[in-house]
């Protein structure tokens, strides 16, 4: 069941599994590396966000983590995330299949104005 | 934020998925309220808040129902009535979610109303005053809301006319009024740039400003540059690589930069004058050492991520006030700020954005006749008159772009108007400048890596600005076309590491 519903790969899952590709995170941090990413234009409220996750945890292509020791707000631990091996993949499945739509875009001269 | 409000909201998600979640969304929500503060940081939240419960929580329960009905395929009567339980929201919430949608969805119209009444009010107030105002306090809102429902309904923002104001005193209150000021320029316009040195020179602004931030400015040359603006003795040869090496420029530079550095030097020479620095914007790409395409490629992608993090890096980073300047594609809002604005506002800055424009609405003919009353350089502000609901690609490209569904108050703030269309040249590195010079040779190699071709220098010393479009003139047989330069690989490299500045 996950993987039909990751399959084509929807973009919220590709950002947080982009996001996770340098270090474990926490809920409000993937959200704030996906609105750094995708420069404001996408800021994931609470039910997309965990929505997401639940789905990418099922899927196994991120897992749940221990919290770093230092971590201890004044609201409890949070949960952290990070990217496993089988989501790594998927993403750059992805991001190979965005980088052919890139090359076809500019092949076409849909990309205007060349590299400059 | 209230628990009572995260409660209503938790209330609306499905049970199972609150139980095992919940905690997270409610630190989430808190975490952003705490630290997204401001008008428009929260008017936003409210705005994510609600896409959220229209477009997040249908779908949490959709994917709840798949999977109940995956896993449980046969059901015995109980069973189904606890699955039905499960996701049927409770009349408490779907009550709770009515009022918080209607509270949420008036607070916004009201922000949003407010935003747009207040800054266009307050802007011109300042005018009037003088006096600098910081931030809109949350009381202050409050008030002027209740003020307005008592006003007459305004009309509407299209047969509004603009306060068309003194350019230089527009730009005095918006530094005094914002920490950063932007603006999008047209490049190498003489009479823009006229203005813009006499906008360094006038005392209010140059007593306000910290740092002028330039696109057309190559970060290699910093330190010369800094020692020249300040007064130093720097060979004028040196300090002209800043501008002559910019990377963003294909072609021989405008004599229009070189005259604003120039303004920037002497009026730092005023008497008993506060110091402006100059600060390059441009990647620190060394023209002397690039060969072929493929060095030159890591610097054009990262143009306008250098540029804000020299912003971030000299002027945030140091509690300064500035003036950036960059061509308007660059700045311009579309869809909600650009790329650099974006990581300024990330920075925590609240950046005013100011246009160059013209009076062309459409086509390349369609000049409108309002703006011939106008006295020259002026700025108006775009929100709530027919300036800001025309359309924005031909009032910025002088009737040489398509319009698109963008207004000009969706693009920036408020607009520079220094003249007609027709009036406005552009400055020009003359060709009998060029013609056999060791800068013109130089031109023509960087064209070669650049673009794969060569050019003939013809231009005289002043040309129109905006010359009619390309396709028209094609049709007419009059422009010769050249083939695409292929990108080099190494666009997608990372900018190498910065050398010492020169």
């Amino acid at each position: 069941m996950p993987r039909r519903k990751l399959d084509p790969l929807p973009s919220v899952a590709f950002q947080i599994l982009l996001a996770l590709a340098d270090q474990p995170l926490h809920g409000y941090a993937i959200m704030r590396e996906v609105a750094e990413q995708t420069a404001g234009r996408t800021r994931l409220g609470p039910a997309t966000l965990y929505g997401s996750i639940q789905t990418l945890l099922e899927a196994g292509l991120i897992e749940e983590v221990d919290a770093p020791v230092q971590e201890e707000s004044e609201d409890g631990r949070r949960r952290y995330y990070q990217i496993s091996a089988a989501g790594r993949k998927i993403a750059r499945d992805e991001a190979e299949r965005v980088a052919g739509v890139l090359r076809i875009a500019r092949a076409k001269k849909i990309l205007r104005g060349g590299y400059v | 934020m209230s628990d009572l409000l995260l409660s209503g909201l938790l209330a609306l998600y499905p049970a199972q998925f609150r139980r095992e979640y919940g905690a997270e969304c409610a630190r989430l929500l808190r975490d952003r309220f705490r630290e997204e503060s401001g008008v428009m940081a929260r008017t936003r939240l409210c705005a994510d808040v609600l896409k959220d419960l229209v477009f997040g929580v249908p779908l949490l329960y959709a994917s709840r129902r798949r999977a109940l009905v995956e896993a449980r395929p046969v059901q015995a009567e109980g069973a189904i009535t606890r699955m039905a339980d499960e996701l049927r929201p409770s009349l408490g919430a779907l009550t709770c979610a009515t009022a918080l949608s209607a509270v949420a969805f008036g607070c916004m119209m009201g922000w949003f109303a407010h935003v747009r009444y207040a800054r266009e009010a307050g802007f011109l107030r300042q005018a009037q005053t003088q006096t600098p105002v910081n931030k809109f306090h949350p009381s202050s809102m409050r008030l002027a809301s209740f003020s307005m429902m008592q006003q007459p309904v305004p009309a509407p923002a299209a047969s509004m006319p603009p306060s068309v104001r003194d350019a230089t005193a527009s730009m005095v209150d918006a530094i005094n009024t914002h920490t950063i000021v932007m603006f999008g320029e047209t490049h190498a316009n003489k009479q823009e740039y006229a203005w813009l040195c006499s906008l360094v020179r006038d005392p209010s602004f140059h007593a306000r400003v910290d740092d002028i931030v330039v696109e057309f400015g190559n970060s290699l040359y910093q330190k010369s540059v800094d020692r020249w603006i300040a007064g130093e003795d720097v060979p004028i040869a040196q300090v002209e690589k800043a501008w002559r090496n910019v990377i963003g420029s294909v072609g021989p530079v405008s004599p229009v930069y070189a005259e604003f550095y120039h303004a920037v030097r002497e009026s730092n020479q005023m008497p008993g004058s506060h110091k402006v620095r100059l600060l390059l914007g441009d990647p620190y790409a060394d023209w002397e050492k690039i060969k072929d395409a493929e060095g030159l490629g890591p610097f054009i992608t990262h143009r306008d991520e250098w540029y804000a993090q020299v912003v971030n890096d000299e002027v945030l980073a140091k509690g300064h006030r500035a003036l950036l300047i960059m061509g308007a594609g660059h700045f311009r809002r579309s869809n909600g700020p650009g790329f650099i604005e974006q990581k300024l506002r990330s920075s925590g800055a609240d950046p005013y954005l100011v246009v160059f424009g013209t009076n062309v609405v459409g086509t390349y003919d369609d000049v409108d006749p309002r703006f011939d009353s106008w006295k020259t350089p002026a700025i108006v502000v775009l929100v709530g008159n027919w300036v800001g609901d025309l359309p924005a690609i031909p009032v910025l490209t002088g009737g040489t772009g398509q319009a698109s569904s963008l207004k000009m108050a969706a693009a920036a703030d408020a607009m520079l108007y220094v003249g007609p269309r027709d009036s406005l040249t552009a400055v020009n590195v003359p060709a009998s400048e060029l013609e056999n010079s060791e800068y013109g040779k130089e031109i023509n190699r960087r064209l070669m890596i650049q673009m794969g071709r060569t050019m003939t220098f013809t231009l005289p010393a002043e040309t129109q600005q905006f010359q009619r479009p390309a396709s028209q003139q094609v049709a007419a047989g009059n422009v010769q076309r050249f083939p695409q330069a292929q990108a080099p690989k190494s666009i997608h490299d990372p900018l190498p590491p910065r050398p010492p500045s020169q």
